[in-house]
């Protein structure tokens, strides 16, 4: 497996990867709302157009099928930029990989700094070869681009921060039907239903990271069978073309589950409780 | 799994700043397009209808004009057919009087013509009469003996009664 570019930076581990492909992302959809939203023609939409405000319809759809649409309103952009935002990540590390090998701890600096992840590796397998008294080439590979959704950071980022929002729309908001939902149906299930919130952010970012991650893993053990001749290679390419497909359909899939699972979170937050 | 808060807190950054910066430049303008569009359908709509309707009163006038039209050309038809009658009516009439009219005048010519025609004729008759009988009367009497004797047959006669 390859490693992460980790460097540190005035006590932080930073993970360039992360970071790089966190801005691709946002430069990716930035640019392509910014371009669909140039022009904007009130009877004679272009093609660009057409899609962002399919994009934009498909989130008001998500919103009123779980709220009323004007306590939903507002959530409308944090919406459609959770799911492009998501969307594009998901989809950015399938086309290409880029990875570059290090073999000594010497050349493994990026702007002057050591890259931690390498340089540890380095030293654990140093270790390992002197005691075992083996000779092998060290490598260790580092992968610069993949999902930024498949850094488990990222996701859970994204759940915590919309967990964040969530509870504290529901305490400022909704105040007396959020905190009487935590001894529904009864006071002794107050620990369940916390346990419940915990376990809500916990999948939340963990369903997206680890169906990304995944399929991230599987095209990198996919593109390893190539070590294996012809038949490795037919095999690759043929795995990979199905892989790639699905992994397309599982990336939006999880763009569209993070979100429409956002509103959920937020219609229960919001929701109140007279009626039972 | 390599889990960093760091990657996290830079996720949360990130995405914070791309909300941002789309709400700004992206989805305010968008969402304005959309509403403007939304309107004018709801105006167009609005105005399909009243368009309907305006369309509906308009085919009720025609319609009412029409039969009105028709009514009007109906009854025209009739009193032409009604006045030409009478007038054809009166046209022979008018014809009828006048031939008698002419007859009547032919007849009186006619009655004219003959008592006048008769009236010169009995004129004349008397006068050609009168020649004849005087010829007549002229060649009687150079016929001597004849006339003679019968001039004294009436001496006679008047002087053996006398």
């Amino acid at each position: 497996m390859h490693k992460s570019p980790i460097i540190e930076w005035h006590g932080l581990n930073i993970d360039l990867s992360v970071v790089l492909m966190l801005v691709v992302s946002c430069l990716v959809v930035f640019l392509l709302a910014f371009i669909a939203t140039r022009n904007l023609s009130v009877e004679n939409p272009g093609k660009l157009q057409n899609f962002i405000e399919w994009v934009v319809d498909f989130v008001k759809g998500l919103i009123s099928s779980n709220m009323d649409m004007k306590k939903g309103k507002p959530f409308l952009s944090l919406g459609i930029t959770l799911i492009m935002f998501i969307f594009v990540s998901n989809m950015l590390g399938l086309p290409f990989g880029v990875v570059t090998e290090y073999h000594d701890k010497e050349a493994a600096h990026i702007f002057g700094k050591p890259i931690v992840s390498v340089t540890e590796q380095i030293d654990k397998l140093q270790a390992e070869q002197t005691a075992s008294g083996e000779h092998e080439e060290i490598e260790v590979g580092v992968a610069w681009w993949k999902s930024p959704t498949a850094d488990a950071g990222v996701s859970m980022g994204l759940a915590i921060m919309i967990f964040v929002m969530v509870h504290f729309l529901g305490i400022t908001r909704n105040t007396k039907g959020y905190f009487k939902h935590y001894v529904q149906p009864y006071v002794f299930f107050l620990p369940i239903n916390l346990i419940e919130q915990f376990s809500k952010v916990l999948t939340h970012g963990m369903r997206l990271y680890g169906n990304i991650f995944a399929g991230e893993v599987l095209i990198s053990v996919l593109l390893k069978l190539t070590a294996f001749g012809v038949g490795g290679w037919i095999a690759s390419v043929a795995g990979l073309v199905v892989w790639q497909g699905f992994s397309i359909f599982v990336g939006s899939i999880q763009a569209f589950v993070f979100t429409i699972l956002t509103f959920v979170y937020l219609s229960q937050a919001l929701e109140s409780h007279e009626e039972h | 799994m390599e889990f960093s808060w760091e990657s996290l807190v830079f996720a949360l950054i990130a995405f914070l700043i791309l909300y941002l910066l789309l709400n700004k430049y992206a989805f305010g303008p968008l969402f304005s397009v959309m509403e403007k569009r939304r309107e004018l359908v709801l105006q167009q709509v609005e105005e399909a209808k009243q368009t309907r309707e305006q369309a509906n009163v308009y085919v009720e006038e025609q319609k009412q004009a029409l039969q009105q039209a028709r009514k009007d050309a109906y009854d025209i038809i009739e009193q032409s057919k009604q006045t030409s009658s009478k007038q054809a009516a009166q046209i022979i009439e008018l014809a009828k009087e006048e031939a008698v009219r002419l007859k009547d005048e032919a007849v009186r010519d006619i009655e004219n013509e003959k008592n006048k025609a008769v009236e010169q004729l009995r004129s004349e008759v008397g006068v050609v009469s009168v020649k004849i009988a005087s010829k007549l009367i002229e060649k009687e009497v150079k016929d001597d003996s004849v006339q003679e004797e019968l001039v004294d047959q009436y001496l006679k006669e008047v002087g053996g009664r006398s």
